[in-house]
């Protein structure tokens, strides 16, 4: 069985009015396997609005190849096996639950009430569906979005940002209905935020930043490794100096300082620093490697990201990263 | 079909809750009624002052109606992102715009019935009549004005894929404005053999592409009994397709250039 998502060399530019372009997209070359849960990482800004797009049809790329489940991207024919919830989806707010997904039902030419119905109740909606959607809370209209996009039983869906600003509960549900697609077989391509979301659930990511992937695999080849983080209280400021070249400090305050230090070092060399400069040691704790410490790691470059780790060069990067 | 009729009916339902155009249609509807108490302004025969002014008011009301109902049509859609989840369906553009469209037009002319209602409801009170044919006159002025906004609607369909609701409205009411006043200068202008050619050809050019809305414009033969158009029915037979001639010409523009663009 083929990839259900696939890009080569994918390149998207805009032209400025200045008459210059910017590339929003660089060379990215994406590879999602059927029936896993991929998830496409990056910061605001980063191209994965832009990249999910042109998956769709909805713009079109400046060069490069995009293809969905083995056809080009925006052929008409792949629509009917996809599905799409964007990032703050808005309805006609004339219209009621039940009436919008009446109305998406009615894209594909079905009028399958009871359908609609039933995904309704699958998302919790049962006793809402005629209500009018002005009156939905933000997670209600999000659990419209996901029944919506369930309507062609797709074999693909393409989640941008599902969980943005839902509160917990709701956050939760939308989450175990993702899982769902997964044990159904569907393929997910989700674009979030929502790093802990995602490590939990995603069985591959790949990270963009300024337009071009700077790094893409499973998940647990690329959280190997982890860190050690070492406490220690009545540190002066020299000692922190005299620290920062050699060891990734995280924070000096009122005497309190923490230290990490990738967990294939030795620690002992550290914790014997700090204790002859005076320092005393609270902790020395063992932490594995996170999604959040990976990303931050992966688009160091950028302003959001500097702070907590120090640039390093990704073995998983598999295309060049380029200005833009 | 189906997507481009659910389209349409939801273009339809939206419109018909859009605040800002039931003022417009309140506002005209009001004119309507109120209208038979102006007669004290005129010295002249009322009935014809009455016809006049209602139906100026029917067509003013209409072409506001067509301009800020369209204007917005495709804009709105981009800006809200309802366009991504249904370009995400099996629909393709051209379904979309055309469905956009026709719902348009089915709310305008739904807008247009319910003046064209109040106008025959007056005519009915004023002159005391049910009689059907005089009514029946009236209603053909009406209709040829849905026809002339059908076309005004398309013109900023057309406009909507490339400009802004602002620029298009002045554009789209720029568009109406020539065709309704000043199509029969250019076309003066464009026979004329004693002037500059370049003028001429210019003058023939706006005469061409710019439809003549003044085609449309048959209330004369309401307010004027003396008055008639030879052949009347094949005359609005052949205006129609004149109209549907142009309406599908912008249509297909704006498709061409939709199809193109990034949303």
């Amino acid at each position: 069985m083929g990839l259900a998502i696939e890009t080569r060399n994918l390149v998207k530019k805009y032209k400025t009015r200045k008459g210059s372009s910017i590339t929003v997209v660089d060379n990215v070359d994406l590879q999602v396997e059927p029936g896993e849960i991929f998830g496409f990482l990056g910061p605001n800004g980063a191209g994965k609005t832009t990249t999910i797009k042109i998956l769709l049809g909805i713009i079109y790329q400046t060069s490069g190849d995009a293809f969905i489940l083995g056809k080009e991207a925006g052929d008409i024919a792949v629509h009917r096996e996809l599905s799409y919830l964007p990032e703050k989806p808005y309805y006609y707010e004339h219209m009621t639950g039940l009436e919008v997904m009446q109305f998406y039902a009615s894209l594909f030419g079905m009028k399958d009430i009871a359908k609609c119905k039933s995904l309704l109740e699958r998302v919790n909606l049962g006793n809402d569906m005629n209500r009018p959607i002005s009156q939905y809370s933000k997670g209600m209209q999000q659990r419209v979005g996901l029944a919506q996009s369930l309507l062609n039983d797709p074999k693909l869906l393409f989640l941008d940002e599902p969980t943005g600003g839902l509160d917990p509960i709701a956050h939760i549900e939308i989450r175990d209905l993702i899982l769902q697609f997964r044990e159904e077989g569907k393929t997910v391509f989700i674009s979030s935020h929502e790093l802990s979301d995602v490590e939990r659930i995603c069985d591959r990511v790949a990270i963009i930043n300024k337009g071009a992937v700077v790094a893409q695999g499973r998940l647990e080849e690329l959280l190997v490794g982890g860190r050690i983080e070492v406490t220690a209280n009545n540190c002066t400021t020299e000692l922190a100096d005299s620290l920062r070249d050699s060891h990734n400090l995280v924070s000096i305050n009122h005497g309190r300082m923490i230290v990490d230090i990738p967990d294939s070092k030795n620690p002992n060399d550290l914790v014997g620093a700090i204790a002859k400069a005076g320092g005393e040691i609270v902790s020395v704790i063992p932490r594995r490697k996170r999604l959040e410490d990976f990303f931050l790691e992966a688009v160091s470059g950028d302003n959001i990201a500097k702070g907590r780790h120090q640039p390093s060069m990704l073995e998983a990067t598999e295309t060049e990263e380029t200005d833009s | 079909m189906t997507a481009i009729w659910s389209i349409a009916r939801t273009t339809l339902n939206e419109a018909i809750r859009r605040r800002v155009l039931l003022v417009i249609l309140l506002i005209g509807i009001l004119f309507l009624v109120i209208a038979p108490g102006l007669e004290a302004l005129s010295p002249r025969q009322e009935i014809t002052v009455l016809k006049s002014l209602t139906l100026g008011v029917i067509q003013l009301t209409s072409a506001v109606i067509a301009i800020v109902l369209t204007v917005y049509l495709i804009p709105n859609e981009i800006e809200r992102r309802t366009i991504y989840t249904i370009l995400s369906k099996p629909v393709l553009r051209w379904q979309f715009l055309v469905g956009k469209y026709l719902g348009a037009v089915l709310a305008l002319g739904l807008m247009m019935a319910l003046m064209t209602g109040a106008l025959l409801l007056v005519f009915m009170i004023m002159q005391d009549t049910r009689d059907l044919a005089t009514l029946g006159e009236m209603v053909r002025v009406p209709f040829m004005f849905f026809v002339q906004m059908s076309l005004l609607a398309a013109v900023a369909v057309f406009f909507s894929t490339f400009v802004s609701p602002i620029v298009n409205f002045f554009l789209a009411g720029g568009v109406y404005l020539v065709g309704t006043v000043f199509n029969s200068l250019f076309q003066v202008l464009s026979e004329n053999k004693d002037i500059n050619p370049l003028v001429k050809s210019a003058a023939g050019l706006v005469h061409a592409v710019i439809p003549n809305f003044q085609y449309f414009n048959v209330q004369n033969t309401a307010i004027n009994p003396g008055q008639g158009i030879q052949s009347e029915s094949l005359y609005y037979l052949q205006m129609t397709g004149y109209a549907l001639f142009y309406i599908a010409a912008l249509l297909a523009g704006a498709i061409l250039i939709f199809d193109r663009r990034e949303v």
